[in-house]
C-alpha cells in the first residue's frame, strides 16, 4: 500500500503522470461517458476479463496453508513444529488432512505431496474435481534469483535484495508495486493504463473494495474505491437525495459547490477530486451493481461480502462500460504470531468458502474463463515455531483461481522443509533461518503470468513489472537446476 | 492560578460581545481590537500586577517577562517548559504571541482539540509558551480507568471511555498529545485479548497520557512492560529458545524498532536519510539484529498474584475472574524463561546469562540513546500536529529539543511537542499561504471537535459513542481502533495518481480517503450533528451558535473561528453566509427553523476544504 521506486520505474512513471494527472482530473466528463454506454451494452458479452487480487495482510502462514504431506517431508515438519499434540504448530498427517490432499494431474517429482489446511475443503474440492484452482509453490519479492550463498554475497550490486525483507509494509508494497512504502504506482494499476482505452469508462478500469491500495494505481488508471454496499451516495450533494439540505435548496447547493470545487492549496484539491469523482460516480455504479445475490450465495464474511461486490460489478460490467478490470479485496489477520493453531483455522476456511463461492458465481454469470483470482500476501512466515506462531518470512504458497488457470496443477518448486544453518546440510540453501524461504519464483513471474493471460504483450511487461527482465533463466545450486521462466505457464493462453 | 480562573469564568458573555463586530474579511483580523483578548489581558494583568504579559509577537518580539540580569538572555515564565525557553532554538522563535484572534485559535487547533473564546483570549493574553506551560503543569484529570471503573461492570466499553477523554477531559492538551503518542505507539482495541480488554485499553491509555510529560525513555520501558501492548504485539508469554527449536517471538523487537525509535533507515538530525557512499540508504538494523533484539523481550507474562486469582465474582453469572488490578501493572519477569544467549544489536551486547532486567535496561538505553529517535520520532509529531512535509530545518530544531530540553535532558517529551508547536513553521502566516503547508485533519479529530466546541453532553454519563471504523458509514476511524500496529496511515503514505506523488510529498492522512470514506463521514456528520448518540442522550447544546442563529454572517464567522481558526476564503465565506440566507430566520421563527440553520452551517464548514486541510 506503499509504494516504490526502481529506477526506470519511477521515470517513466514520473514522465507519464502529468497526462494521467490531466486525464483524472478533466477528461473524464460522465455525460459523454453516459452517451458511450449504449456502446458497452452492445458488446460482446464474452469480451471481457478481470483479474482479482485477494491479498492476505499480515502474512499468512505458508507452511500451515499448503502443507507439505507425504511421509518424508511431512515428518520433517512436524519435527520442527512439534505436533500440535504435544503443543506445537504442526498440523497432524490425520483423516482431515487426508480429505484436503491434493491430487494433482501430473504427480509432483521425488514424491512430494500437499494438502491444503484441513478447514480448505471448498478450495481442494475446486483444485480437485472441479480443476480451477493451481497452486503456485514458494513465490515471493525477487530482484534476481537468488540461494542462500548469493543471498549472503556481499556484492550487492550483482545480488540485490528486495527492499525491507521481513518487514510488513514495505513487503506488502513490494508485492503490490516492486518498491518498499512509498511507491505510488502497482503493477494491477500499471495493467490497468494498458486497458484504459477499452473501457467507454475508464475510472471502472481498477476497482479496490478494500482500503486503498497502491496495487491498484498505476500511471494513468486511478483506484476506485466502492464499498461491500456499492458506491456510497452522500446524501447532503447528491441530487438524487433530494434538492434540499436541512430544508433549504441553497444550502444544498453550497454544499454542492463547496465539496467539489477546484482548490489551489494542493492538499484541499486532491480531496475535493475525490468527492467529485465520488459524486459523478455513484449513480452509474449503484445502477450497474443492481441488488444483492440471493442469502447463501456468497458467506456472509468480510472477504465472502467484498467478492459478492466484484461479482456484482462484473454483472454490472456493461453499464460500467468496463471490458477489461482489475480488482482488489482483502482479509487481515494473518499475522499469527501466536494463537497460530487457534486462529488461522477460521482465515483459511473464509478464503476457501469465498473464493470458490466467487469461482461458482462466474460460471453462473457465464465469465468463469474470463475471470481470474489469484492470492498475495505480505510474505510467508517462519517454518520454525516461537511457541504457538510463527514469525516474518519470504517465500509463501499461494492459490490462482479461474476457469482459464490450468488447474489441478502445482507450478514452481516444492519448497525445502528445513531450518538448517549448516551450509552443507540438506535444505540449508533453500531458507535464510528459521526456514524463512528463498522465493524460487519471483512475484514478478507470477504477476507477468497473470498479466499476459490478461492480454499484456511480452514488450508491455517490462514496464509493468520492473525485475522481470532478470529472470528467464535458471540457476544452479548444488547441482540442482531451478528454471525462472518469465511465463510460469498457469493460465491458458490469451 | 487566579488569572485563568477568571479567564476561563466568562466565556459566553466574551463569545455573544465579540462575535457580532463586523468583520468583512480575514485581512481585517489584524486590526480588528479583539474585546475578547483585551478583557482577558486586563484581567491578568490585574491578577499578576503586570510585567508585561503578551509582548508583542510577530515582529520578531521574544518571550517578554524578563531577562536574566546575570547572562542577558531573555527568558520566560512558563511552569515546567521554562528551561526550553532558554534553548538556542526557542531563542530563535519570531511568533512567541497571538495577535489576533485567529492566530490564537490557530494555535490551539493544533495544540489540542479545540479553541473556545476562553482559550482564545487566553493564549493571546499569555503568550503561547506560557500557556503550554499551564497546560503541561495542570492537575492530573480522570484516568480512563477510573472513568471505566465508576461505572458498573459491563456496561461502558473503551470506544465509550476514549470518547469521553476525547470530548470532555479538561487538560485537552494533554489528550492531544497523548492521542499522537497512540499513533506511534499503536495497541488496537480491534485485536486484543483477556478478560478485561476494555480495562486493558484503558490502562493503555493512561500510560500514553501520563507519558506527555514524562521522559521517551520511561515511556519506552512503559509500552514495552504494558500489558495491553504485550497481548498486541506478543511479548506476554514470549519465551527463550529450547531445545526442540522453538525461538523468541520476535514480533516486538521488530516493530519497537522499525515503527517506535528507529526506522527503517538511519537518519540525520533533520530527518533526512543517511546514505551510503553508492547513494543507498543505510539500514538501521538487520534481520540478525532483530532475531537477537528478541531474546531480551522473552520471560514476560500478566502479573496476576495468586491472590487476585478468581478475585472478581462476575456479576449475574456463578463464576469468578480474576481482578482487573494487573491491567494497570507492568508485565513481570520470570527469569527461568528468559533467554539468556548473547544478543548483539545496535552496537550493544547483552553478555550471556544478563538477567531480564539488566538485558532490558541495556537494550533500551540503546534504542532510547540512538541518533535516530529524535529525528524519527519529532517528524511525526509534527505531521499528526502541524504539517505532512516540514523541512528539514524544522525537523533538526525539534530533534535538538529532544536532545536536549534546555536542562540538559534528553528525551523530554513535553518539551519536544511545545517545540513543535511553537517552530516559526508552524506559527508563520507563510504556511497560510502555502499551497501545501497543513494536514488532513483526522476524522476522529474532527469529531471530537465538534463535540467539545458544540456544548455535547451525555445526561447518563455513559458517553455512547461507539466505534467509528466503518468507512461506508461513519469515520473510516476510530480512536484506539487501528487496524494494525502500522496505524491508521503511514507517515510516508504518498497519495497516488495526485500531484503530491508527482512531488513525492507525503500527505499520511490521506491513506484514509477514498470515494467511500469522502461521503461515510459526510452522511455520518448530516445525521449525528442533528441527532447526537444514544436516543439523543450524547447531545449537542448549540449553546453560543442559539445566540447568534437570527445573524447568519455572525453565526458563520463564529464557527469559522473555533473550528478553523477562520482559515475559510472569502469566498467559502459568502459562500455559506449567502446559503444560509434562506429561508429567513428570525427571532419568532421555530425551532426547528433555527436549528436547520445552526446544522447546515457546521455542516457547510465541516465540509468545506479549507477546513478538512488545517494549517
Amino acid at each position: 500500500m506503499h509504494p516504490i521506486d526502481p529506477k526506470g520505474h519511477t521515470r517513466r512513471a514520473f514522465l507519464q503522470r502529468s497526462s494521467a494527472l490531466a486525464m483524472a482530473g478533466t477528461a473524464m466528463p460522465f455525460a459523454l461517458n453516459l452517451s458511450a454506454m449504449s456502446e458497452a451494452a452492445a458488446q460482446s458479452a464474452t469480451d471481457y476479463k478481470a483479474l482479482v487480487c485477494v491479498f492476505l495482510f499480515g502474512g499468512n502462514d505458508y507452511a500451515n496453508t499448503v502443507i507439505t504431506y507425504d511421509d518424508d517431508s511431512h515428518g520433517k515438519y512436524s519435527t520442527i513444529r512439534v505436533p500440535q499434540a504435544s503443543g506445537g504448530v504442526a498440523i497432524a498427517k490425520d483423516a482431515a488432512l487426508a480429505a484436503t490432499l491434493l491430487t494433482p494431474t501430473t504427480a509432483l517429482p521425488g514424491g512430494r505431496q500437499y494438502a491444503l489446511h484441513p478447514s480448505m475443503t471448498e478450495l481442494a474440492n475446486l483444485f480437485n474435481v472441479d480443476g480451477k484452482v493451481a497452486v503456485q509453490l514458494n513465490v515471493g519479492p525477487l530482484v534476481v534469483p537468488l540461494s542462500r550463498a548469493l543471498y549472503n554475497n556481499s556484492n550487492k550490486k550483482l545480488y540485490p535484495q528486495p527492499p525491507k525483507l521481513f518487514s510488513h509494509n514495505d513487503q506488502q508494497s513490494t508485492w503490490q508495486s516492486s518498491a518498499a512504502e512509498g511507491a505510488t504506482v502497482g503493477w494491477g494499476g500499471n495493467i490497468g493504463d494498458l486497458v484504459l482505452g477499452q473501457n467507454s469508462n475508464s475510472l471502472f478500469t481498477c476497482m479496490s473494495v478494500s482500503g486503498n491500495a497502491v496495487f491498484l494505481s498505476g500511471d494513468s488508471a486511478l483506484q476506485y474505491q466502492v464499498s461491500t454496499g456499492g458506491a456510497v451516495r452522500i446524501n447532503s450533494v447528491s441530487p438524487a437525495s433530494g434538492t434540499s439540505l436541512y430544508n433549504s435548496a441553497t444550502v444544498k447547493g453550497a454544499m454542492q459547490m463547496l465539496t467539489q470545487q477546484a482548490r489551489g492549496h494542493k492538499l484541499e484539491n486532491e480531496y475535493t477530486k475525490i468527492t467529485k469523482r465520488a459524486v459523478e460516480a455513484e449513480g452509474t455504479v449503484t445502477t450497474a451493481i443492481q441488488s444483492a445475490f440471493a442469502t447463501g450465495t456468497f458467506p456472509a464474511t468480510g472477504l465472502g461480502n467484498q467478492l459478492a461486490m466484484v461479482a456484482r460489478l462484473i454483472r454490472g460490467r456493461s453499464q460500467l462500460g468496463a471490458k477489461r478490470q482489475v480488482f482488489f479485496v482483502s482479509m487481515g489477520g494473518f499475522d499469527l504470531h501466536d494463537n497460530l493453531i487457534a486462529n488461522q483455522s477460521g482465515l483459511m476456511k473464509q478464503l476457501s468458502d469465498a473464493m470458490t463461492a466467487f469461482h461458482r458465481q462466474m460460471v453462473v454469470q457465464g465469465v468463469a474463463d474470463n475471470v481470474t483470482a489469484f492470492t498475495a500476501s505480505d510474505f510467508g512466515r517462519t517454518l520454525q515455531s516461537n511457541g504457538d506462531g510463527s514469525d516474518h518470512g519470504w517465500g509463501s504458497h499461494h492459490f490462482m483461481v479461474g476457469g482459464a488457470v490450468k488447474g489441478k496443477a502445482l507450478y514452481g518448486y516444492p519448497q525445502v522443509v528445513s531450518t538448517n544453518n549448516t551450509s552443507t546440510a540438506e535444505g540449508y540453501e533453500g531458507h535464510v533461518g528459521q526456514g524463512r524461504l528463498i522465493p524460487t519464483t519471483s512475484v514478478d513471474q507470477y504477476g507477468a503470468t497473470l498479466a499476459k493471460w490478461f492480454g499484456v504483450s511480452d514488450a508491455d511487461l517490462p514496464g509493468i513489472l520492473p525485475n522481470l527482465k532478470n529472470f528467464g533463466g535458471s540457476l544452479v545450486v548444488n547441482g540442482v537446476t531451478y528454471n525462472y521462466p518469465k511465463d510460469v505457464g498457469f493460465m491458458m493462453p490469451a | 492560578m487566579v488569572e485563568e480562573q477568571e479567564v476561563a469564568g466568562a466565556p459566553a458573555l466574551e463569545a455573544v460581545r465579540a462575535l457580532p463586530e463586523p468583520h468583512l474579511a480575514a485581512a481585517d483580523h489584524g486590526h480588528r481590537l479583539s474585546l475578547t483578548a483585551a478583557l482577558a489581558a486586563s484581567a491578568v494583568l490585574a491578577a499578576c500586577g503586570g510585567g508585561g504579559g503578551g509582548g508583542g509577537g510577530g515582529g520578531g518580539a521574544f518571550f517578554g517577562l524578563g531577562t536574566d540580569q546575570a547572562t542577558g538572555s531573555t527568558t520566560v515564565s512558563a511552569g515546567s517548559l521554562t528551561a526550553l525557553g532558554t534553548t538556542p532554538t526557542a531563542q530563535g522563535y519570531l511568533y512567541t504571541t497571538a495577535k489576533t484572534d485567529d492566530e490564537a485559535a490557530r494555535f490551539l487547533l493544533q495544540a489540542q482539540f479545540s479553541a473556545s473564546e476562553a482559550e482564545i483570549a487566553a493564549v493571546r493574553s499569555k503568550g503561547y509558551l506560557p500557556w503550554l506551560g499551564e497546560q503541561v503543569d495542570m492537575a492530573a484529570a480522570q484516568t480512563g480507568w477510573e472513568w471505566l471503573s465508576s461505572k458498573p461492570y459491563n456496561t461502558v466499553y473503551t470506544d465509550n471511555m476514549i470518547w469521553n477523554q476525547l470530548m470532555t477531559a479538561p487538560d485537552g492538551f494533554r489528550k492531544r498529545m497523548a492521542l499522537v503518542f497512540t499513533e506511534i505507539f499503536v495497541v488496537s482495541a480491534n485485536d486484543i485479548g483477556s478478560n478485561w480488554p476494555d480495562y486493558m485499553m484503558a490502562g493503555y491509555w493512561d500510560m500514553m497520557v501520563a507519558g506527555v510529560t514524562t521522559n521517551f525513555r520511561k515511556l519506552l520501558e512503559d509500552v514495552t512492560l504494558n500489558p495491553a501492548m504485550g497481548y498486541y504485539l506478543n511479548t506476554k508469554g514470549n519465551q527463550k529458545e529450547n531445545a526442540q527449536g522453538r525461538q523468541p517471538d520476535e514480533n516486538y523487537a521488530r516493530e519497537v524498532m522499525q515503527l517506535m525509535t528507529l526506522g527503517l533507515y538511519q537518519l540525520n538530525a533533520d530527518g533526512t536519510v543517511r546514505k551510503a557512499a553508492d547513494g543507498t540508504p543505510i539500514d538501521s538494523y538487520t534481520q540478525d539484529e532483530v532475531t537477537n533484539l528478541a531474546r531480551v523481550f522473552t520471560g514476560y507474562d500478566l502479573d496476576i498474584p495468586s491472590n487476585e486469582q478468581g478475585g472478581f465474582p462476575v456479576p449475574g453469572q456463578t463464576y469468578s475472574i480474576e481482578t482487573n488490578a494487573w491491567t494497570r501493572r507492568p508485565m513481570s519477569l520470570t527469569e527461568n524463561k528468559h533467554s539468556v544467549v548473547e544478543a548483539k544489536f545496535l552496537g550493544a551486547t547483552v553478555p550471556a546469562n544478563t538477567k531480564g532486567a539488566a538485558a532490558l535496561k541495556i537494550a533500551l538505553d540503546t534504542l532510547f540513546n540512538h541518533p535516530n529517535v529524535g529525528p524519527f520520532i519529532g517528524k511525526q509529531v509534527i505531521q499528526r500536529l502541524v504539517t505532512s512535509n516540514p523541512s528539514p530545518g524544522y525537523v533538526s530544531r525539534v530533534s535538538a529539543v529532544f536532545a536536549d530540553n534546555g536542562a540538559g535532558v534528553r528525551g523530554d517529551m513535553k518539551s519536544v511537542f511545545a517545540a513543535v508547536l511553537l517552530d516559526n513553521e508552524a506559527r508563520s502566516p507563510d504556511g497560510l499561504a502555502s499551497t501545501d503547508f497543513g494536514r488532513l485533519r483526522e476524522p476522529m479529530l474532527r469529531l471530537a471537535q465538534w463535540a467539545r466546541t458544540f456544548g455535547v453532553t451525555s445526561v447518563k454519563g455513559t458517553w455512547k459513542v461507539d466505534n467509528t471504523s466503518d468507512s461506508a458509514n461513519r469515520l473510516g476511524q476510530s480512536p484506539l481502533r487501528s487496524p494494525s500496529v502500522f496505524n491508521f496511515f503511514r507517515p510516508g503514505y504518498v497519495p497516488p495518481s495526485t500531484v503530491l506523488a508527482t512531488e513525492g510529498k507525503a500527505a499520511p492522512e490521506f491513506q484514509l480517503i477514498n470515494e467511500t470514506t469522502v461521503g461515510g463521514y459526510l452522511n455520518y456528520m448530516q445525521n449525528i450533528l442533528v441527532n447526537g448518540y444514544d436516543t439523543k442522550d450524547v447531545f449537542p447544546s448549540y449553546a453560543v451558535e442559539k445566540t447568534l442563529v437570527t445573524d447568519a454572517a455572525a453565526l458563520v464567522r463564529r464557527i469559522a473561528l473555533v473550528m478553523c481558526a477562520n482559515q475559510l476564503s472569502a469566498a467559502t465565506l459568502k459562500t455559506i453566509t449567502d446559503a444560509l440566507a434562506t429561508p429567513v430566520v428570525t427571532a419568532a421563527s421555530t425551532d426547528a427553523v433555527k436549528l436547520n440553520r445552526i446544522y447546515a452551517a457546521v455542516l457547510l464548514v465541516m465540509a468545506s476544504p479549507e477546513y478538512l486541510i488545517q494549517k
